[in-house]
């Protein structure tokens, strides 16, 4: 289960609204107990990919290590990354999975016409064959 | 000698610590102790052949070490070594080149399709370049799977979220009885690889649904459609049409079977034959129905047949064609199927051009309700405490006589549900009634029709001979 609070929910949104119609990226950083995750802060960060962004991004190693040390010293653990598709539900696809990681929780926001439609969390394998769909929590309004 | 930053996720693995101290003298030496004292952690950033894993990137302070001297980069005691996942993503794939050659090794293997003009190594290699996705790892996909991994299928996505159970194995012959509780994809996934290492296998833990169908199809060539269920039938044929994907289609149920392609451009789709599905609960599942163990083998070989046909781009299809298969009589039959022109997704003017709710087009309620205790019910522990008492009632077993030689419930009178209307005289309408079957939907129907026929003490014995086993006698056998 990862449960995300308001001020956390509305950085992510924002985010993926104002890069519409490119895919957004960004961590997020709170704390765990067990197989609960509480998301405290996003942080948004710059889609790197090297060409159309429409319906892709890439996180820069160096800004996922420096997001890593900000929450080591205040005490808090990264815990997921975040990604947009704009104009399109929010799956898993085959080219988050090729390129994902089993350590986080992976929330994909669709945003449909500049607006946020509906979320899923996803939690990637170690072979990068199969992601699986995580309870995810976040404030409606 | 060098710190280590341990992930948050990592630590787990790590005796929480968030950072530790190893000997060496390089990257690789230092990365290699952490992996010998914490072999769990080794697993999470090292591949079965020992490579870092395509997605751990190591950094020597702040310096990516792949710019540096790789696992050959000298550290020293003042070093940090940052274990940083590269991430990356987007909504669509990209597609990668075709290969134009095979190996020593597959052309060994494939040696008895490459003498042959119509495969040679032109055809093989059209093999190794499809994409090939199964849906369902259940009696159609077992066969299916193990002979397109066989033939040398590149790479098979197969999508299945359920588990071995026992009464799979009298046909479902890609899972052994020690998979029996295994994930049927990971069970598939080891017999296929065992057949062939050279197939890539993508698993899809999950019941194809209008939310994922459009995106796991597309990354395939074709579709073999291996379901037992008439909305992912009418999903995948949707699919398939707007994807322009060819949709090789099967089906059985007890000593028959059918097979064609559908979705081929200019060919029939599945609504062309169906326009409407059935009622619920009208054509029975091999579930309630029954399958002879061997119908799925011949049925899905022809699939597996037109698919590599499809490949290699020989022979004469079945488009257009429908397969009837009669394993009594040991017949094959054909029906022409022509395109509609009217239907209202493959035809000339559709109106069906995005994917519907295809349980809501079937009839069946999105979430089936957990059937409550209606009046009337009787649990199979009060039926029991009831006999033991010595009480009088007439208890009615409505089952199939077949059913009844697989097991029985002590004291109960074998009136199948069909016979009921004219063997109510052999019952006495003023005693009271318990009627059971094998999970509790054909005797509710008894009690139904015995209400109308006058009866008044009726009761339902809930879940049936099934629920008998679970709470009052597990010698029964379930079947």
């Amino acid at each position: 289960m990862i449960k995300i609070n308001s001020d956390a929910w509305d950085t992510m949104v924002g985010h993926a609204q104002s890069t519409f119609p490119e895919e957004c990226c960004g961590v997020m950083v709170g704390t765990i107990d067990g197989a609960a995750k509480f998301v405290t802060t996003a942080i948004a960060l710059e889609n790197a990919y090297q060409g159309k962004q429409e319906d892709r991004y890439e996180i820069r190693p160096e800004d996922l290590l420096a997001a890593d040390k900000n929450a080591r010293a205040q005490g808090l653990d990264l815990i997921g990354i975040f990604h947009s598709h704009p104009d399109c539900d929010a799956y898993f696809s085959k080219t988050d999975l090729e390129n994902s990681c089993p350590w986080y929780s992976f929330v994909v926001l669709s945003i449909k016409g500049g607006k946020f439609d509906h979320a899923n969390s996803f939690l990637p394998n170690a072979d990068q064959t199969v992601a699986e769909k995580e309870e995810l929590i976040w404030p409606k309004s | 000698m060098a710190k280590i930053l341990i992930p948050t996720p990592l630590r787990q693995f790590a005796d929480k610590h968030d950072a530790l101290e190893f000997q060496g003298t390089t990257v690789g030496e230092v990365l290699s102790s952490l992996a010998a004292q914490y072999p769990e952690l080794g697993r999470q950033i090292f591949n079965d052949r020992g490579k870092l894993r395509s997605f751990v990137n190591v950094y020597l302070n702040d310096e990516d070490i792949r710019y540096l001297k790789k696992d050959a980069t000298p550290v020293e005691g003042t070093d940090t070594l940052s274990i940083v996942p590269s991430i990356a993503g987007g909504s669509t794939s990209i597609a990668e080149p075709p290969v134009t050659t095979l190996s020593k090794d597959e052309i060994l293997r494939y040696s008895r399709h490459l003498i042959m003009p119509e495969v040679g190594m032109e055809g093989q290699i059209k093999l190794k370049n499809a994409k090939v996705l199964l849906v369902g790892a259940g009696g159609l996909g077992a066969p299916l799977g193990l002979y397109l991994a066989a033939a040398g299928v590149g790479r098979i996505g197969v999508v299945d979220f359920d588990v071995v159970d026992f009464t799979n194995l009298q046909r479902q012959v890609i899972h052994g009885t020690k998979d029996v509780g295994r994930k049927k994809l990971d069970s598939a996934r080891d017999s296929m690889r065992d057949i062939n290492p050279n197939v890539q296998i993508d698993g899809y833990d999950v019941a194809l649904s209008s939310e994922n169908a459009l995106e796991i199809i597309s990354a395939y060539d074709m579709v073999v459609d291996g379901t037992d269920n008439f909305p992912t039938r009418y999903l995948v044929n949707d699919a398939c049409v707007i994807l322009k994907k060819p949709n090789v289609y099967g089906s059985i149920f007890r000593f028959e079977g059918q097979a064609t392609v559908f979705a081929y451009p200019g060919g029939p789709c599945y609504r062309c034959l169906y326009p409407e599905p059935p009622p619920p609960g009208l054509v029975p599942s091999c579930a309630e129905g029954g399958v002879l163990g061997i119908l799925p083998g011949i049925i899905g070989l022809v699939q597996a047949t037109e698919a590599v046909k499809l490949i290699l781009g020989v022979g004469e299809s079945l488009v257009g064609r429908l397969m009837l298969y009669d394993a009594l009589a040991m017949k094959f039959r054909e029906l022409k199927l022509r395109r509609n022109p009217e239907c209202p997704v493959c035809g000339d003017h559709p109106t069906i051009t995005k994917l519907i709710d295809y349980q809501e087009f079937c009839g069946i309620p999105q979430h089936a309700p957990e059937p409550s205790f209606v009046e009337g019910d009787i649990t199979p522990q009060e039926v029991k405490a009831r006999l033991d008492r010595g009480e009088k009632f007439q208890f009615i077993d409505v089952r199939e006589p077949h059913e009844y030689q697989i097991c029985s419930i002590p004291g109960t009178r074998l009136i199948p549900l069909g016979e009921l209307p004219k063997r109510l005289n052999e019952l006495d309408p003023n005693i009271e009634l318990v009627a059971h079957c094998k999970s509790g939907m054909r005797s509710a129907k008894a009690i139904e029709l015995l209400k109308q026929s006058g009866f008044k003490k009726l009761r339902n014995m809930k879940g049936g001979i099934l629920a008998w086993s679970d709470q009052v006698d597990p010698s029964v056998p379930k079947y």
